[in-house]
């Protein structure tokens, strides 16, 4: 890391995932702020490059746009206001995002100061890429397993209850939506309400 | 030797573009549509309407860049060559949501949503494609996977590789039964706001990427520089364009399913099949 042009492209690098990831909170809306959030990881992805991380560095950004287009298809799904492009706040819980984030900034802080950070460079011909595969299916092969099956069973388990079929039946049948103020009776309609139950059917699924 | 790769890049893109234009059965006039004045939208996100078409091209250049020339000779020579192309894959889905989103209008913004539900289920075949191609190679790199097709090509010893990779084409290129972003049955879609300059370079990014998705189909399962008599560029450059003018003819000639049940053969057909394709390929590699 003596090279002043990779600590300038380092520090360039570093300054745009702090500025993209700032931005994260203060767009007005999902979808940029998704993508502001996957332009940060992919100058943490470029930082993965610069510290002889190939494999790690690339698959960063694929993983990040994957992941992003994903959020984005879930707002569409769950969301008020899934297109995107009405304004909308960013930040809520102001308390305990504030106390989160300064806990955060000082424990990380306090972890580079006060630790020394090995210096081992790597050699450039060395079989990076290899070694890593050697490893993840080698000695560390127990923990990524349990997590990827562990990540995969919660997909599913979420696909599942998001899901409107189900065992018993339609998901929004008999369902009650939450109250308007806390505690207070459902909002919309009221089973019964028009028809009775031999016209139940024909209003299924637009609940 | 740097120098002659970018230049080789630039000039199979370019060359390969304006071939692809030729292969479509109908083109816009380009030279006018550069010239004509744009159609402005209300309040859209300017930044991404700006850019989605330059980005498209630069995906394209990039993806372009990790083929190898010849036989141990690429612009992108790196140990993992085929995780940046896996990685212009996931970033062109990026850039056509953010085309459709962009302009803050009704049919761009359906094609958006509508190719972001089904490209995103393209990418788990494509992945699975791409890594059995590299277990025969042992490794990542294209450079290596081209070499291990020296005694038989990938599209042989793993018959089931180049069509579901050609499922991938389709949609990364926007086209025939693949194409529910600019589709004529959303008024085209993504592109249905877009006028003059902008419509036209979309346009010619779309013929770039076909140039870009053939030449690492050609890479990975033909063998990509291989070849008798004739140097390897000419051998890589005969066998994209062998496969966009097979990409383009099946953009032609299969019709689109409605989106709802290319969803479900894509989940239900195409992914347990890829993944069948990976164990086989998995076990005759081993």
């Amino acid at each position: 890391m003596t090279d002043p042009v990779t600590d300038l492209v380092l520090l360039l690098l570093t300054g745009f995932a702090v500025w993209t990831g700032w931005r994260v909170f203060r767009v007005d809306s999902m979808v940029r702020a998704s993508f502001s959030l996957m332009l940060s990881f992919i100058a943490v992805g470029a930082i993965g490059l610069l510290l002889s991380a190939p494999y790690i560095g690339i698959a960063t950004v694929f993983m990040m746009a994957v992941e992003m287009m994903v959020m984005a298809i879930f707002m569409v799904m769950f969301m008020m206001n899934p297109a995107g492009l009405n304004p909308m706040m960013m930040v809520h819980q102001h308390g305990v995002s504030i106390a989160a984030g300064l806990a955060a900034f000082l424990g990380l802080g306090a972890a580079i100061l006060l630790s020394a950070p090995p210096s081992d460079p790597v050699p450039p011909q060395a079989p990076v890429v290899a070694q890593l595969g050697h490893e993840l299916l080698g000695p560390s092969m127990l923990i990524f397993e349990t997590a990827g099956v562990t990540l995969l069973a919660t997909m599913v388990g979420a696909v599942i209850l998001s899901s409107r079929q189900g065992r018993h039946g339609a998901a929004d049948e008999g369902s009650r939506p939450p109250g308007l103020t806390a505690g207070g009776a459902p909002a919309g309609r009221t089973p019964g309400e028009e028809g009775g139950p031999g016209h139940h059917h024909h209003h299924g699924g637009h609940g | 030797m740097t120098g002659l790769l970018v230049l080789a890049v630039l000039a199979t893109l370019l060359a390969g573009t304006c071939f692809a234009v030729l292969l479509d059965r109908a083109q816009p006039a380009l030279v006018a549509e550069f010239f004509r004045s744009r159609v402005e939208t209300e309040a859209p996100d300017r930044l991404n309407r700006d850019l989605a078409p330059a980005w498209y091209l630069a995906l394209a250049a990039i993806g372009l860049s990790v083929v190898p020339f010849a036989p141990g000779l690429a612009l992108i020579d790196s140990p993992a060559g085929i995780v940046i192309w896996g990685s212009c894959e996931a970033l062109i889905v990026v850039t056509v949501f953010l085309h459709g989103w962009a302009p803050n209008a009704p049919f761009p913004l359906i094609g958006a949503y509508r190719y972001a539900a089904l490209a995103l289920p393209v990418m788990l075949p494509s992945m699975f494609v791409l890594i059995a191609a590299a277990l025969p190679a042992q490794s990542l790199s294209l450079i290596a996977i081209v070499d291990s097709q020296r005694e038989i090509w990938n599209v042989i010893r793993q018959p089931l590789g180049l069509p579901l990779f050609l499922v991938v084409a389709l949609a990364l290129t926007l086209r025939g039964p693949m194409d529910y972003a600019d589709g004529a049955d959303i008024a085209t879609g993504t592109s249905a706001e877009e006028s003059g300059a902008a419509r036209a370079t979309w346009y010619l990014a779309r013929a770039a990427m076909l140039v870009s998705v053939s030449a690492l189909a050609a890479t990975v399962f033909l063998g990509g520089p291989l070849g008798p008599l004739l140097p390897g560029p000419v051998w890589l450059w005969l066998k994209t364009a062998a496969l966009m003018a097979l990409t383009a003819w099946l953009g032609h000639h299969v019709a689109r399913p409605p989106p709802g049940r290319m969803l479900t053969l894509l989940w239900i057909a195409l992914l347990p099949l890829s993944f069948l394709h990976l164990a086989i390929s998995g076990v005759l590699a081993l």
